[in-house]
């Protein structure tokens, strides 16, 4: 069967040049659920293909048309070939893509002010981010902020990695959160030698293959469109709307990552 | 406290999905606790403190699901735990329906579901065959529900799919059984030894929720619609329908329904039953059809007696044709006419189901005399009408699903003086209405009211198609019926009977029952 026609409508820049300098590249599916598909390939990494739409992780691409990922079935082979990604039943063209820029810039000014004017209480969080372990995890990770401790930042991420419920476990998302701010505002922390490779190790032993993902898009200061919605708020009323939709993502991946976002916030006391 | 564990390998089902599952196993009776987690160091350490950490869940990985209930018993937790795949399969099934754009072409639906091998088709008459066309050629079998197809049509698309091995059921097909999947107007019936081939739905819905009522289940139940015995469609479908029931090997036996059929068709239908072999049961709906054996092939003469010799033949077991199994009979009959004036002496059927229309029809005509009714267009004393019928549902929907015309009915009814008997039928299962009974019961007790008003009678009698899994509740059904003062008997057949022993009174019984039979 020839691929049926689709594309590729919206893609992260950073993908776009990998599939780019990639030609050739081969992957399997690595997991398929009713409105995604994540794609491994041979590094380990992911690329996630959703329906039309914002970004909803830093390595994703929007299809046309969310039904064609009904092709997709686990373990199904994915290559990159003459500008599409091929799979029996499915070729989609990027040519044409929008090419959304994931990246924040830490130090900019007026960096993350649409948290600044992000106001009032945040979604309940997952309850595993209330368990003993889950707040001695947050209130390492906001004294290793606050303090600039690449120590404590360490070991407060690697207690977080896999903490919590959800395939993103809650621990992973709050950690993006929190990192989000810190590119944000003042990364430098991260800068210091072996931090983000130490986070980095952490992500790929204790945590699940698809929150890995997250963590290590976060950590080079990638993130998806909801949570940069957040931080590039120019308003209190669009900082509010951007969080709003953000805490729909998940069961309550959403919520976990705005309370990354306020524990880095309040712990950089900006 | 007991705890029972379920590590699922390289489990991937959304956060969502597992949120849910962790809520419902928390939901069961008896479960304390339930934590669903992926396998990472922190959910094992997370575990270990809620003391929910077994050698099971110690095992999992950071890509492994983790199930953990704590329950009051062994058999508690046990429970919920083997309730966890089910639980995700069904979350799963229902986000990816909610998931997907839906489509809207045939085509856009086999690109989401690329497994599918069968199409229901429900779209206006006119753009009906089109839809079936492509469904066809996309190799699906179709189910075509819709209606006003041309003849032309019809014959096209039934060549076209036999040319590719499919099947397609219709046009006008309102029940279908496939595999135990019901399809339109449809029963909850067990799974069991019975085909079916019907160029009828509710006739159908009456065979199949009597073989239920028996214990005796359906393997596939093949529409073929109305016309499909015709001398133009030749019983193309009808014949592909016998051929694969032949083939099935869960089905021990045969049954065919519908009308009498072109003579040629109906030849080519009893050689096809011989030879395959089976048992069968041909019930075409016909005048001065006589039960007769011929070899394993048994015609009757009414829908119930094709679900009662299904049954005997199935259990190896002697039957034989009776009016009536509902209890004192006569005495209830008897009951009905005390409460009639001289003059009352006519029945008026009003049916949901064309195929039920159809045998009362014939039953009352055979002992009342000449019956007007829309299905023939003849005159008579007595009526009979489909309310299904295309005069009656413009701008309607369907009496199954829509009471108004039938209330309307009622109601005008109770100011017929002659009117002796309301015959009618109540169709439950998939589909139709929530409650068809709740429906006309209290146009059934105003009517009996408005007659006793003008110092008359007015006997209704009615049959209730359904069985006890059906969602509208027969039981309930039935009971809300007698208490609007309608005689409920277990089959239309003997409904029929029933209102023509009423308005006929004893020369009626005397051909029913037998001159001089106990009364």
């Amino acid at each position: 069967m020839s691929g049926r026609r689709g594309c590729l409508v919206r893609l992260s820049a950073h993908l776009a040049r990998r599939l780019e300098a990639t030609e050739g590249a081969r992957g399997r599916v690595h997991s398929v659920f009713a409105r995604a598909v994540n794609v491994q390939w041979s590094d380990g990494s992911l690329l996630a293909l959703h329906g039309p739409g914002p970004l909803l992780a830093p390595f994703a691409a929007a299809v046309d048309d969310v039904a064609r990922l009904g092709a997709l079935r686990p373990d199904m082979i994915v290559t990159v070939e003459s500008g599409r990604l091929l799979a029996p039943g499915l070729g989609l063209s990027w040519q044409g893509a929008q090419r959304v820029d994931c990246a924040l810039v830490s130090r900019r000014p007026g960096g993350a002010s649409g948290f600044a004017a992000l106001a009032g209480v945040l979604p309940p969080h997952a309850p595993g981010l209330d368990s003993q372990l889950g707040r001695d995890a947050r209130a390492a990770l906001a004294a290793g902020i606050a303090e600039r401790d690449a120590t404590r930042l360490m070991a407060g991420a690697r207690s977080l990695l896999g903490l919590g419920e959800g395939l993103t476990p809650a621990g992973d998302d709050c950690l993006v959160g929190a990192l989000a701010v810190l590119h944000a505002v003042d990364a430098s922390v991260l800068t210091e030698p072996g931090v983000a490779a130490a986070i980095a190790a952490d992500a790929g032993a204790r945590t699940t293959t698809i929150a890995r993902e997250f963590v290590l898009h976060a950590l080079a200061g990638r993130f998806s469109e909801p949570v940069l919605a957040v931080l590039r708020a120019r308003s209190r009323d669009e900082a509010d709307r951007a969080a709003a939709r953000l805490a729909t993502s998940g069961a309550t991946s959403g919520a976990d990552t705005l309370h990354g976002m306020r524990l880095a916030w309040d712990a950089l006391a900006v | 406290m007991a705890q029972a564990t379920v590590v699922t390998r390289g489990a991937y089902h959304d956060s969502v999905a597992l949120l849910t599952l962790a809520r419902a196993l928390r939901a069961r009776p008896g479960v304390r606790e339930a934590a669903v987690v992926m396998g990472t160091p922190a959910n094992h350490d997370l575990l270990a403190q809620a003391g929910l950490l077994t050698d099971l869940a110690r095992t999992a990985t950071a890509n492994d699901l983790i199930v953990v209930v704590e329950a009051e018993t062994a058999s508690g937790a046990e429970a919920a735990a083997g309730a966890t795949a089910p639980l995700l399969a069904e979350g799963a099934t229902r986000e990816a329906r909610r998931g997907r754009a839906r489509p809207r072409t045939i085509a856009g639906a086999v690109r989401q579901m690329p497994d599918a091998n069968l199409a229901l088709i429900s779209v206006p008459g006119v753009f009906a065959a089109a839809e079936a066309r492509a469904a066809l050629g996309a190799g699906l079998h179709v189910v075509l529900f819709s209606d006003n197809v041309a003849l032309a049509d019809e014959i096209a698309l039934k060549r076209q799919a036999l040319a590719q091995g499919l099947l397609l059921m219709g046009p006008d097909c309102g029940t279908a059984y496939v595999a135990g999947v019901p399809l339109g107007f449809a029963n909850v019936v067990p799974r069991g030894p019975v085909g079916l081939v019907a160029a009828s739905g509710t006739g159908l819905q009456q065979v199949a929720t009597l073989l239920a009522g028996r214990g005796r289940g359906v393997s596939h139940a093949i529409g073929v619609g109305g016309r499909d015995m015709s001398e133009a469609v030749g019983g193309l479908m009808t014949l592909a329908g016998l051929a694969r029931l032949g083939d099935d090997a869960g089905t021990e036996l045969i049954v065919v329904v519908g009308k009498p059929p072109a003579l040629a068709v109906g030849e080519r239908v009893r050689a096809a039953l011989r030879g395959i072999g089976k048992p069968a049961v041909v019930c075409l709906l016909g005048r001065d059809v006589t039960t007769r054996t011929d070899g394993a092939v048994t015609t009757v003469a009414t829908l119930e007696d094709a679900a009662l010799a299904a049954d005997a033949a199935l259990g190896r077991a002697a039957w034989r044709p009776r009016p009536f199994s509902a209890p004192d009979v006569t005495g209830r009959i008897g009951e009905a006419r005390r409460a009639l004036y001289a003059g009352q002496s006519t029945v008026l059927g009003l049916y949901a189901g064309g195929t039920l229309a159809h045998e009362s029809l014939i039953i009352l005509e055979a002992l009342l005399g000449p019956v007007a009714s829309n299905l023939t267009g003849a005159r008579g004393r007595h009526r009979v009408l489909d309310l299904g019928a295309d005069e009656f549902t413009i701008a309607r929907a369907h009496p199954m699903l829509d009471p108004t015309i039938r209330l309307e009915m009622i109601g005008r009814a109770s100011e017929q003086a002659d009117l002796a008997v309301l015959l009618l039928d109540v169709v439950l299962g998939h589909g139709a209405a929530a409650d068809p009974a709740g429906d006309v019961a209290p146009a059934i007790e105003a009517a009996r009211a408005a007659a006793r008003g003008a110092g008359r009678g007015l006997a209704v009698v009615a049959s209730v198609v359904g069985t006890a899994g059906d969602p509208q509740w027969l039981a309930a059904q039935v009971a809300r019926l007698e208490a609007a003062g309608a005689w409920v008997l277990p089959s239309n057949a003997q409904a029929a009977r029933a209102a023509a022993a009423i308005a006929g009174g004893e020369p009626v019984l005397d051909r029913l029952l037998g001159p001089g039979a106990p009364r």
